[in-house]
């Protein structure tokens, strides 16, 4: 095993011993410091080495080092195709297609904004994508309210405080739409991009993204995001692992203390401007359920459908908030109804296109989601 | 049921007696003399009604469940740290109700960013393929055949404690420090793995990769890959519950929850980070200069006193009571090597004990035994410190450096108030308006 370990740590990374030398000083520049330089871990903690059979507390069993376990098959060139999608900053696994700031907008209308909001004003507990120009609210990323409660704080959306715009178009692909993911074609990720670049007033070369920029891999490629340049450490090329390593080897980077334990202050160990701070104005309380140690016996559970909780649950983020008909709204039903009840049970138990989720998300019975729709429909 | 109400009444009448009448004597002449009938206690008078009837056969329950007076020990959530559906939300651990260093399975903090994913483990793959000299796809079966290694770790949330950089605001020990869980798991070192596939050279980073709705992913240094990260499907002796990522999750013990990719189906190694959605636009901590810490791996040492808490006041207590004082300790960076307690909210401090098993990167209990003035009122602050030379910072200390708008990793000393009465309030020790380098 440790004859092994060396070989993977000393071939992955030919820097180690020159790491590890350089969180050593890292270290000795901190007066406090007391582990050993040798057993510092990346993240500027403690690495247990097998010793006497042993890491840490945990013996391990030596036997099975070594073994060259032969498990599993290789992968076919289509089976890495498939799951092989992650797309990076250089564009690695980018592929070509194209979209319009027009086009995105369509589908944002369509698909997104039931959680998003108006250009991705976001609200109802999704995040917002936008609050304007992404280099003026960068700006904002400096604003911290410690001294004043009262002060504007920092604005991180997408334009803000992103670093690179290849984890939207990725992220878009992957994970969204939230309700049914993975269905949205190269060119509609494109165009979705577009206008994220457009209502955050993103320009790429100079150029503005308005309504008829047409979004393709050789202009992602150029977009530099107003906050490329906001994060530490550094994780990029090759002396990435070191610029990290030396980064929590410095304990005061990261709001850390260390100190000698003998040395740890045990009397009169605070500053006189140090006053109780309480909650205020209540507080965060809205539990589920409601806190309670209490040891009794439960109440009896309602087995039968509530058919107005089922609703708050799954429905009234869409329905309550104008997005779809709101229950008993006649006018609103009058189009869906024209195509006749089977069809409307028939589109609220399979869903709509990314637009309505199977059963609302719920995890209702057929039966019990028809009541559902009932309620919808009458408002009683 | 009309028998039941009758004792209750029994009950309420023979307490109010009790009472009435021991308020008359002294504690000294309550030891050395026996009680009246009257003050006889009914649960142990009466036979109890589960004494005189069969219980269940050994047939009803063959998955167990806790007793039905246990219902509200549960995980809590609250709207406000959740998506509008609860598919991208958490429901935090009743620490307030947890013994030892284990969660139960079924209290384990659930945290997920599509909803709690169903994977068939018929259906389970995991493809290992990137910078490695050899790329390979696993069924559940066949990643299970590896050599076993089974580790105590909590895991936590980074943003355990993160709503309350600017002042408290959770009443409440399940809600202020419940984003986080221990467990025993099983599964397999990725070394071992890698022993057989053999890494390349220009290997710097292995992006882990969920196959949930929203395909969770995160970048993690080679260092950790090397040192202690596990592919785990064991959960105290068991399958992975759904909310644990079943069949299958990554494990960097001590590392930020969310770098323990649930429901995993693909490593891929690389020479370039990914800049994943939850490393660049969550999960980075904005320091006062406008730049924020991104590949913010480990939860820093940290603590909390468990009982009491606002949950689990002392409202009951008598005066003389010899009470104990009890907490929990961990750290991401190692193992934990001390605790003090503070009764003044970290003006002096006195050394507390540590209990039980002490492990690396898992809880670890810690007690201080106290005996009780009626009226008295305490600031109950616990500071740990790890075998890394990690301390726990005061509030002011760590706002200093981090500003009041990180979100993630705080990790400043906790304070309880205990009122007069015996009931406990969150509160913070710090100087209004923060201080500069304290």
């Amino acid at each position: 095993m440790f004859k092994l370990n060396t070989k993977l740590i000393v071939s992955a990374s030919v820097a180690t011993v020159a790491a590890l030398f350089t969180a050593g000083c890292m270290e000795g520049a901190t007066p406090a410091s007391t582990s050993k330089a040798s057993n510092a871990d990346i993240a500027g903690g403690v690495i247990y080495p097998i010793e006497n059979g042993k890491t840490g507390p945990y013996y391990v069993d030596m036997q099975s080092h070594g073994m060259k376990l032969n498990h599993g098959r290789t992968p076919t060139a289509n089976e890495l195709k498939a799951w092989d999608k992650d797309v990076m900053p250089d564009g690695t696994g980018l592929p070509e297609g194209s979209g319009s700031v027009e086009e995105g907008e369509a589908l944002y209308e369509a698909k997104c904004v039931s959680c998003h909001g108006d250009f991705g004003s976001g609200g109802g507990g999704y995040p917002a994508l936008s609050k304007g120009n992404g280099y003026e609210l960068q700006k904002t990323l400096k604003n911290n309210r410690w001294r004043d409660p009262q002060a504007e704080g920092p604005t991180r959306v997408f334009g803000s405080y992103w670093p690179k715009v290849s984890t939207m178009w990725w992220y878009i692909k992957d994970g969204m739409p939230h309700p049914k993911s993975k269905v949205l074609s190269d060119d509609e990720v494109y165009a979705l991009t577009a206008y994220m670049l457009n209502i955050n007033e993103i320009e790429i070369d100079g150029e503005e993204v308005d309504e008829e920029y047409v979004l393709d891999r050789e202009k992602m490629l150029k977009v530099v995001m107003p906050n490329v340049d906001g994060f530490v450490p550094n994780i990029d090329g090759p002396n990435a692992l070191n610029d990290v390593r030396a980064y929590y080897a410095n304990p005061t980077n990261f709001g850390a203390i260390k100190v000698k334990p003998e040395e740890r202050c045990m009397k009169d160990c605070q500053e006189p401007t140090v006053v109780v701070t309480r909650i205020e104005n209540g507080g965060i309380s809205e539990f589920n359920p409601p806190m309670s140690v209490v040891r009794d016996l439960p109440e009896a559970k309602k087995e039968a459908l509530d058919v107005k909780s089922a609703y708050a649950n799954n429905c009234a983020m869409c329905h309550d908030t104008g997005v779809a008909p709101a229950p008993g709204d006649k006018d609103g039903w009058a189009s869906y109804l024209a195509k006749g009840m089977d069809a409307v049970y028939k589109n609220a138990i399979n869903g709509i296109d990314a637009v309505m989720p199977p059963k609302g998300g719920s995890t209702l019975s057929d039966t019990d989601f028809k009541t559902v729709v009932d309620y919808l429909i009458s408002g009683k | 049921m009309d028998n039941k109400k009758s004792q209750e009444d029994l009950n309420v009448s023979d307490r109010r007696d009790f009472f009435r009448k021991t308020a008359a004597l002294s504690v000294t002449a309550l030891a050395g003399t026996s009680l009246a009938a009257s003050q006889d206690d009914p649960a142990i008078m009466h036979h109890v009604p589960w004494g005189q009837v069969w219980g269940d056969p050994v047939t009803k329950n063959l998955y167990g469940m806790p007793s039905k007076y246990e219902h509200n020990n549960t995980r809590r959530y609250t709207k406000l740290l959740a998506s509008g559906n609860y598919r991208a939300s958490i429901a935090v651990t009743p620490i307030h109700e947890s013994e030892g260093i284990i969660t139960p399975n079924g209290l384990f903090f659930s945290r997920s960013h599509g909803g709690v994913a169903h994977v068939d483990p018929n259906e389970f793959r995991l493809m290992i393929h990137g910078l490695v000299e050899k790329e390979i796809v696993l069924t559940l079966d066949q990643l299970k055949r590896y050599p076993k290694v089974t580790r105590t770790h909590f895991i936590e949330c980074p943003a355990n404690g993160g709503q309350e950089w600017r002042g408290p605001q959770f009443n409440s020990l399940q809600f202020a420090k419940g984003f986080m869980s221990c467990a025993e798991w099983t599964g397999v070192y990725i070394k071992t793995i890698l022993e057989d596939l053999g890494l390349k050279p220009e290997a710097q980073w292995m992006l882990a990769e969920g196959s949930d709705n929203s395909e969770m992913g995160r970048t993690v240094p080679i260092d950790k890959v090397l040192d202690d990260a596990m592919i785990v499907w064991g959960q105290n002796g068991e399958a992975l519950r759904p909310e644990q990522g079943y069949p299958v999750r990554l494990l960097l013990p001590g590392w930020e929850g969310n770098l323990c990719v649930k429901w995993l189906k693909r490593l891929e190694f690389a020479s370039e980070p990914w800049y994943c959605k939850e490393e660049t636009s969550k999960y980075t901590a904005l320091k006062p200069g406008g730049k924020a810490i991104q590949h913010f791996y480990a939860n820093e040492v940290n603590s909390t006193v468990t009982s009491p808490s606002p949950e689990k006041p002392w409202t009951d207590l008598k005066d003389g009571d010899v009470i104990e004082i009890e907490g929990l300790a961990w750290s991401g960076m190692g193992t934990i090597t001390g605790v003090d307690l503070s009764f003044d909210g970290g003006r002096n401090y006195v050394q507390a004990n540590l209990k039980g098993l002490v492990l690396p990167k898992a809880w670890t209990r810690w007690s201080y035994m106290h005996t009780y003035k009626k009226g008295e009122v305490l600031l109950l602050t616990s500071r740990a410190m790890d075998d890394a030379g990690y301390i726990q910072p005061t509030v002011d200390q760590e706002v200093s450096v981090m500003g009041v708008e990180s979100v993630y990793h705080r990790n400043g000393v906790e304070t309880w108030e205990v009122t007069a009465e015996g009931k406990v309030n969150h509160v913070q020790m710090r100087t209004p308006g923060g201080v500069k380098n304290v």
